[in-house]
């Protein structure tokens, strides 16, 4: 098997480069229909997420896969952007080394965030798309499933993927979990607006939240909110009245004094939940709510500082992670190869073993008209015999042939088993 | 001696059974105690070592100890029940393991519904100290020569799921209040030490003190018709001088009283409040333990000294 990979990544290239090189999934489609019609000979997916945009080709042994200058070629011209300007950031991978890439991208230690759960799904879908098109075959099937498995092992071996280290991830995952059971049946209020919010909105949505109050001293924009996320909008005199109602609170305000007062909150929400969990995270810099607030019984108050020293500890945590993730690679790499290598020894398996089965029966044949007075039984003992004794004879040569594909090519025993045994190219 | 009967060693005076009785019970099909007292006891360590590190055989390993367990006790008290047909599982013996058996399966059921949790750590303590008090407790029958044997299977199985009950009580309310004081302090959530959600496991406690209380309640009830039916004119045993009654009268009037409380205070349906309660509500049960398995009464030792002569299943050697 001979595999290529060109592509770029957020290492390599500018987001502005990337962005221009990007493929959705109707782009991608068209983009593999091409390149199978160009190339029917040679399998490929193209991996095309917000950090990387890389194209996997790979070809039976005996042929070479077009050069990578086709395949940038073929990236460049699908978009219209002139090769020369990619050329120096393109990065241009062969065999051994796309192995071990794809299965470092899978397990997501290639990722702008190291750990992060995505990209499995991506390459995944990279895939199950380049099926449906047909521009995949054997090969390719093989590779990506051992990324996949790759990706797999060092998800349940390490404890990679169990550290989180955003603050909305870890705010849901780590803290609002403990609490609630279920988000389904849970009333989210968010107050204000900003990238942070929006991001643990999108957390509580994949989690089943469906009740959204959203609050907002711009009425309009609340409106405008509430409709991207499905929710409802808030005026702000209502604040407090849907602050008793509330399971989990966002606050995102650029206000430079808290909103939420103890004194407020003493008086008009507390008395009212009667100790009813509260979750209330607290994203606002300068904080929205009064510290002492998160004193109360059932009210579970959470700054930012609060979570930036979970996050900082999980980073620390999947760093020491890693060794143990790369050495699963490594692992992986290997064998993966080894069975690549191993596979190309099969024909010369198959005509040896042929060979060897011919010459038995021929044997038998001989002996049995020689020798007619045996009777069925004793003809049965003689070709157990004779199988007993080719799998002896042969089982020597094969095991070295294995042993040679795992620490390398088996080109030369290969060769020599031929020329020995006289076995036809 | 009969196949199949049971044999107990004494260690002790004999009539008073004042001091620690060892009992090791062999079953005629080669199960006793230490079988499945083993295997929980393993699968505890193995809750323990998981605090320091998990490997992937870890919780396979853990499940197999605590469900070989289950079955060599499931085999235990099957051949318990075909020795004593007339009552089965009616000593406070049986009583106690087979409220550490349906905590088992509790255990069991919570670990393939909530995988990665560590609820063990906190059950199987339970399950080896009611296991480990049933070597201090009687193995006669309590309604050997009763009138109603109805009442005395009543008097028993409600009892004993007001045990369990409050025992699944306690153990949320615990597990409750830790994962509370760790949400207080902010404190990531560790891999190898993992509690249910607050709202789960609140769910738990607030059923477990109602189902407590209404079994509690049947339990005493029973117990009392069940006294009047076998002690109809005796008056040398007064039922509210028994310490195993008292205790149970004071657990039931703590069950009821805390549910009216929870009913009529609605900050009391919360979480904390509720653990509270739950956690107190042990405390009597532990006293119950206590009298039924250390103190002479007609549940307890006393009960066995008065009618050994009187089960001709049991054999002491």
């Amino acid at each position: 098997m001979k595999l290529r990979m060109v592509g770029c990544h957020h290492r390599h290239m500018s987001v502005a480069v990337r962005e221009r090189l990007a493929f959705n999934n109707n782009q991608a489609e068209a983009a593999l229909v091409s390149w199978r019609d160009a190339y029917p000979d040679t399998e490929a997916v193209l991996l095309s997420t917000c950090n990387r945009v890389e194209l996997y080709a790979a070809v039976e042994g005996q042929h070479l896969p077009p050069c990578s200058k086709s395949l940038a070629a073929h990236l460049a011209s699908f978009h219209q952007v002139p090769i020369d300007e990619l050329q120096p950031s393109l990065v241009t991978l062969e065999d051994e080394e796309v192995v071990r890439h794809l299965f470092r991208v899978a397990a997501s230690l290639d990722s702008m965030v190291v750990g992060e759960p995505q990209i499995l799904a991506q390459v995944k879908k990279a895939y199950d798309l380049a099926r449906g098109i047909g521009s995949t075959g054997p090969l390719t099937h093989q590779f990506f499933q051992a990324a996949l498995r790759t990706a797999r092992r060092v998800a349940g071996e390490t404890p990679l993927h169990r550290h989180r280290v955003s603050i909305p991830s870890i705010a849901i995952a780590d803290f609002a979990s403990r609490i609630f059971e279920r988000f389904d049946d849970k009333m989210v209020l968010v107050v204000g607006a900003g990238e942070m919010a929006e991001e643990t909105l999108r957390y509580l949505v994949d989690a089943g939240t469906q009740n959204l109050q959203i609050a907002n001293r711009n009425l309009p924009r609340a409106r405008l909110l509430a409709e991207k996320w499905h929710g409802t909008p808030v005026a702000w005199d209502h604040l407090y009245e849907r602050l008793v109602e509330a399971d989990v609170v966002i606050s995102t305000t650029g206000a430079d004094q808290p909103i939420f007062t103890l004194e407020a909150y003493r008086r008009h929400v507390a008395p009212r939940r009667h100790q009813r969990p509260l979750f209330i995270l607290d994203l606002a810099v300068p904080r929205d709510f009064e510290p002492a607030i998160g004193d109360y019984l059932g009210t579970y108050l959470y700054s930012i500082d609060d979570l930036a020293n979970t996050c900082d500890q999980n980073r620390q945590a999947r760093q020491t992670a890693l060794p143990a993730a790369e050495k699963i690679v490594s692992q992986e790499t290997l064998k993966f190869l080894a069975e690549a290598r191993h596979r190309t020894t099969v024909p010369v398996v198959a005509e040896l073993q042929d060979g060897f089965r011919r010459t038995k029966q021929e044997e038998l044949t001989r002996l049995f008209r020689k020798v007619p007075d045996l009777d069925d039984r004793d003809r049965q003992e003689i070709e157990r015999f004779a199988d007993r004794l080719i799998a002896k004879l042969l089982h020597p040569p094969l095991e070295s042939l294995r042993d040679v594909s795992r620490h390398g090519s088996p080109r030369q025993l290969v060769e020599a088993l031929r020329r020995l045994f006289q076995l036809k190219e | 001696m009969a196949v199949g009967t049971i044999l107990s060693w004494g260690v002790g005076s004999r009539r008073g059974m004042t001091d620690v009785v060892l009992v090791c019970t062999l079953m005629s099909s080669g199960v006793n105690i230490f079988c499945f007292t083993a295997c929980y006891f393993v699968a505890w360590m193995l809750e323990l070592a998981g605090l320091k590190a998990r490997y992937g055989w870890h919780r396979l390993v853990m499940l197999a100890f605590a469900g070989a367990g289950l079955a060599a006790q499931t085999w235990y008290l099957i051949d318990r029940v075909s020795q004593a047909p007339a009552t089965p599982l009616a000593t406070t013996f049986d009583w106690c393991l087979l409220a550490a058996w349906v905590l088992a399966i509790v255990y069991l059921g919570l670990v393939f519904y909530s995988p990665g949790t560590s609820i063990g750590l906190f059950l199987l303590p339970l399950i080896l100290l009611l296991v480990g008090a049933a070597q201090f407790a009687s193995q006669v029958p309590l309604a050997a020569r009763q009138a109603s044997q109805f009442w005395g299977v009543v008097h028993g199985v409600t009892l004993l799921l007001g045990t369990v009950t409050v025992c699944l009580g306690f153990l949320s309310g615990l597990m409750y209040l830790i994962q509370s004081h760790r949400l207080r302090k902010a404190l990531p959530p560790v891999v190898s030490f993992r509690l249910p959600s607050l709202e789960w496991l609140h769910w738990i406690n607030s059923r477990a003190l109602r189902w407590s209380a209404l079994t509690m309640a049947a339990g005493l009830l029973s117990g009392v018709i069940l006294t009047h039916m076998k002690h109809p004119t005796d008056t040398s045993y007064r039922l509210w001088t028994d310490p195993v009654v008292l205790s149970l009268a004071a657990m039931l009037a703590w069950l009821i009283t805390a549910e009216i409380f929870r009913l009529v205070y609605p900050a009391a349906r919360q979480g904390r409040k509720v653990a509270y309660l739950t956690l107190a509500a042990f405390v009597f049960l532990v006293f119950m333990l206590f009298s039924i398995t250390m103190l002479d009464t007609v549940h307890g030792r006393k009960g066995h000294a008065n009618e050994l002569t009187a089960c001709p299943m049991e054999v002491s050697v």
